[in-house]
């Protein structure tokens, strides 16, 4: 499983940023049409417009106004979306006021592109358990 | 794109590119690897991951030998990053928008 960090700048006040993560309508703006519960535990769907425009299912971890916000992060079963069931992964917005703005950093992890840390012992334990799951379907 | 990440997806694939991430095996020694699969079902698993440009594959005879193919999963990355990129920069645009328009009298 494997990491995704994109970093950028925003001449805006970390409040205003927040404001874009926690509230539906801006949420509407810019990643797309949103239900949000901004407390942990809370729901957040979003109706994603990029590529195969997969829903996004997520619940809240942490919020630390204007600081940190932790969410999980899956996609409802999307044709052209790979398989990234609702809990699966995970996505952390840490907001640093920087020159006059706010540094965003980005962290999306526990994608699976990379096989980085997985070896064969721990994949034999997932295919007795796999094995074991067909069986009883069977 | 989207094949690479949909071949990697399923549990049984991990598990056949873990097995060929180092070198390269032939068909046979993979079917063996999972004996609670069917070789039927190994070779379209094997078919899938060579479709998706996850997998290189060399005759020798009638044997046929797989190695993974590592550029394939790092041109799956960049289909996670292309699903942000986007997003993040409308995000500074209408962050930026809403600031200088509370910012002004």
């Amino acid at each position: 499983m494997s990491t995704i960090e994109q970093t950028l700048w925003i001449r805006a006040r970390p409040e205003t940023v927040w404001r874009h993560f926690v509230d539906p309508v801006r949420l509407a703006r810019w990643w797309g049409e949103a239900e949000v519960d901004p407390r942990p535990g809370g729901e957040l769907v979003v109706r994603m417009r990029e590529g195969p425009r997969p829903i996004m299912r997520g619940s809240f971890l942490e919020l630390v106004p204007y600081e940190r916000i932790v969410f999980t992060f899956g996609w409802e079963p999307t044709p052209g979306a790979p398989v990234l069931p609702p809990g699966t992964s995970r996505v952390e917005i840490t907001l640093t006021p920087e020159n006059d703005g706010v540094k965003l950093t980005l962290r999306h992890s526990g994608l699976p592109f990379t096989l980085e840390g997985e070896t064969g012992e721990g994949w034999a334990h997932a295919l007795a358990r796999l094995a074991q799951t067909s069986e009883s379907v069977a | 794109m989207d094949e690479a990440l949909r071949a990697v997806a399923d549990p049984t694939r991990r598990a056949i590119l873990v097995l060929v991430r180092d070198e390269e095996v032939s068909a046979g020694d993979i079917a063996r690897g999972f004996p609670g699969i069917s070789r039927p079902a190994v070779s379209q698993h094997l078919r899938i991951l060579v479709t998706a440009g996850l997998l290189d594959v060399r005759r020798a005879g009638n044997r046929r030998f797989y190695r993974m193919r590592r550029q394939g999963l790092a041109e799956a990355a960049t289909f996670f990053e292309s699903m942000w990129s986007a997003p993040l920069n409308r995000l500074k645009q209408v962050a930026e928008e809403e600031e200088s328009a509370e910012g002004s009298p």
